[in-house]
């Protein structure tokens, strides 16, 4: 083997989004390097411009469908950041109710259909097997479940987003619609089924994942710094202050939504177009930062509700805090999952929610403003500038994924690394990388809201010659 | 019915929104379908021969129209789900001229070597492929989607929505004497009243039904995501003035002072004005 080569795996399946790698081997058929990129471009970036705000967040929205409504939540607080209003508590118990729902709904839909399936079959299976619906086939009640789960989110968001998809209740000032006490009492009972069969699918979980402890250990745990909101160290979705750990656990840096974009840095590499996010106090690449459901655990102490904290200190005690193994993430989404039901039980059950005072009157200023929401893969910001009309004169957005984007792009690397060694290519090995990247939940439709993307493998000879484009 | 689900440029809600059917999606799983191709869901990475093609999102870029080509050469029937698949949705905001521009510029920068070429336009399918049939709507609602497919893989025409959105609107059209439009946020909607009548400017009079009127219910002004019913299907250059005349009637605000007002707001119109919608082929196939 005395030819550098290159493997491609396209499109990556079972994530969101069009996306694909590419590793390259050196002459003795060591991984010399590997890319993760994204193939669509849609172009939100130009074309939201001179926008009315009171159209933006239900427009903005559109950027990815599966994680809506936290891009609506967020464009919604930038607003109003900019305009300086301050929405009702009543207001703001609903939306975090729906940012739950959006959580329930975002989560379910990983776990049971996308990441499910790496755990419940064997490496070897025929891949044509390895998806949810072989799965269902076998135990119809693993799919009854996952419906269940996203009927319960689905319900929230109908009810509450009078959408399930792209909800339209949220606008700047607070909600269009109040909670009735009927509607209360619907969501309320949903809620409490949900919480156990949240508790059955994190046992389902937990099971296979110490099954395949020792394995998915090796695939990948480059150390970075962690990043989420926390309420004084507890986890937090809506509100709350941005904290930062390092490596090793310590808070290296705690501040407000205002001083987000003070502090994280944007890069760009020519051969993806989504781009890359990190801590600009420490330059590129030690400001390589994580978000999502680990970093979550990581950056926080406690979780507010008891199954969620029970399962919290579990996992610290597991696998250290800050833990760093990529495929945690499956794990821990689920500890996401169940905050998400048992906190949506929590707010159901506070009679005000019903009150009337969704709303307060706004008035279109001059401005900057900024909105940040943890969304189900980590940390969602939104700025913008407006004119004093309430039109977009300029916006920034930074996504989960492109903060994730160089870790994902390191671990690719790193789990490649283990698989391939002299050019030799161990079967499932494909999967095994597609695996990594999964655990992240990349959104590729939110990464590239600006370019298009798609994830694939090719085997490439010394000039970068497709030799092979293996499907896994 | 060996079935493939495929993704062009979109944003995922629309097969997101098919998920949510909960237990109708079950028994359409269990009964109808087998899902053999889905990049979302499933491992394999080659397009199978299937007898159905369900295809979210529109064509931007070279890959989609090969992918798309490729779909339908593979496929028995093919039916287009959502805005962008049918209309060009969204995305169809960067058809505007400097938008254009500025993608590409944004595009060269890039090592296209890797990524996939731009088209000029972003396009619905139907501007390259034959469709069976459009279910439209941004996202379209989980009991249209489910009803429709039941009817397809049954072998039966689905149920058509001709009508316009106002049809399955509760709130009362009663005409009043305004002087402006108002925003959204601008004031409370009476819960009872024509959103129109009210100076919103709702579009659930030029957008087809078959929704159940999500967001007039609530109080949130339509955006005409079900595309235009079957009376305007063939006439987009009507819909500017058919709204004119439907607002001015339901306010009493001069013609002239609503097209004012319209104009300085074109994103209202996007999903009318932007998209490329011409080449529907017969509206008999318009869900």
């Amino acid at each position: 083997m005395s030819q550098k080569r290159e493997i491609t795996i396209s499109p990556t399946t079972r994530i969101e989004g069009h996306g694909k790698v590419t590793i390259t081997l050196d002459e003795s058929g060591n991984v010399a390097d590997a890319q993760f990129y994204a193939t669509e471009i849609r172009g939100f970036d130009y074309f939201l411009k001179g926008m009315e705000a009171e159209r933006l967040p239900f427009i903005i929205s559109r950027i990815c469908g599966v994680c809506s409504t936290a891009h609506v939540l967020a464009s919604a607080k930038a607003i109003e950041n900019a305009y300086g209003a301050e929405i009702t508590e009543t207001a703001k118990k609903l939306r975090e109710l729906l940012l739950m729902g959006q959580i329930i709904s975002n989560h379910s839909l990983v776990f049971f259909f996308l990441t499910l399936p790496d755990f419940w079959f064997s490496p070897e299976e025929d891949p044509s097997k390895r998806n949810i619906f072989q799965i269902m086939r076998e135990k119809p009640e693993v799919g009854r479940k996952a419906i269940a789960l996203r009927n319960f989110a689905t319900q929230i968001l109908n009810i509450i987003g009078k959408r399930e998809v792209h909800i339209v209740s949220v606008i700047p000032g607070g909600l269009i619609n109040s909670l009735k006490e009927r509607e209360r009492a619907i969501l309320l009972k949903l809620s409490e089924n949900v919480c156990a069969i949240t508790k059955e699918a994190l046992e389902l979980g937990k099971e296979l994942f110490e099954k395949n402890w020792q394995e998915f250990k090796m695939a990948g745990d480059y150390k970075t710094n962690y990043m989420a909101l926390t309420n004084n160290g507890a986890m937090e979705f809506y509100d709350g202050k941005i904290r930062v750990v390092n490596h090793e656990g310590e808070t290296i840096a705690e501040f407000d939504a205002q001083q987000y974009m003070q502090n994280i840095e944007e890069k760009r590499y020519e051969w993806t177009y989504a781009k890359f996010a990190y801590l600009k106090a420490l330059g590129w690449p030690n400001g390589i930062v994580q978000v999502g459901p680990t970093p979550r655990l990581n950056v926080n102490r406690r979780a507010a509700t008891k199954i969620a904290d029970k399962e919290l200190q579990e996992f610290k005690t597991k696998f250290g805090s800050p833990a760093h193994a990529t495929l945690l993430f499956d794990y821990a989404r689920l500890i996401d999952l169940i905050y998400a039901c048992e906190r949506a039980n929590e707010i159901l059950e506070d009679e005000s929610i019903t009150r009337n005072d969704v709303r307060v009157k706004i008035k279109a200023k001059q401005g900057i403003g900024i909105g940040i929401v943890e969304a189900p893969r980590g940390t969602l910001a939104h700025m913008y500038s407006l004119t004093r009309n309430g039109r977009l004169r300029d916006l920034k957005l930074i996504i989960p994924t492109q903060i994730n984007n160089a870790a994902i792009n390191l671990n690719v690397k790193d789990a490649a690394s283990e698989f391939i060694r002299r050019g030799e290519v161990k079967p499932g090995l494909l999967n095994r990388v597609e695996m990594v990247i999964r655990a992240y939940d990349p959104c590729i439709k939110c990464a590239t809201r600006n370019v298009g993307e798609n994830v694939s493998l090719e085997i490439k000879n010394y000039d970068g010659k497709l030799l092979k484009t293996i499907s896994s | 019915m060996k079935t493939s689900v495929v993704s062009l440029t979109c944003c995922a809600g629309c097969v997101s929104s098919f998920l949510n059917a909960g237990d109708a999606l079950l028994t359409i799983l269990s009964e109808d379908f087998e899902i053999v191709y889905s990049p979302t869901f499933v491992d394999l990475k080659e397009v199978p021969e299937v007898d159905l093609a369900i295809v979210e999102g529109g064509v931007r870029t070279q890959a989609d129209e090969s992918l798309i080509r490729e779909v339908r050469a593979k496929s028995k029937t093919l039916v287009a789900l959502g805005i962008c698949a049918t209309h060009g949705g969204i995305t169809t905001l960067g058809n505007i001229k400097s938008v254009r521009k500025l993608l590409e510029k944004q595009y060269t920068l890039l090592d296209a070597s890797k990524l996939p070429e731009l088209e000029d336009l972003m396009y619905p399918i139907c501007n390259f492929v034959d469709v069976d049939y459009y279910i439209s709507g941004c996202p379209p609602m989980p009991s249209l989607i489910v009803h429709s497919l039941k009817s397809i893989t049954n072998k039966k025409t689905p149920e058509r929505h001709q009508s316009v959105v106002c049809t399955e609107c509760h709130r009362k059209i009663i005409p009043a004497k305004l002087e402006r439009l108002y925003g959204i946020y601008e004031k409370e909607a009476d819960p009872e009243l024509c959103l129109v009548s009210q100076g919103f400017i709702c579009l659930g009079s030029l957008t087809r039904d078959g929704c159940g009127a999500p967001c007039p219910r609530a109080g949130f002004t339509c955006f005409g995501c079900r595309g235009p019913p079957d009376s305007l299907l063939y006439r987009t250059r009507d819909i500017y003035t058919f709204l004119v005349k439907v607002i001015s009637k339901r306010t009493a605000i001069p013609e002239e002072n609503i097209k004012k007002e319209l104009y300085r707001n074109p994103f209202v119109f996007h999903t009318f004005i932007f998209s490329k919608f011409e080449r529907f082929k017969a509206r008999e196939r318009v869900i």
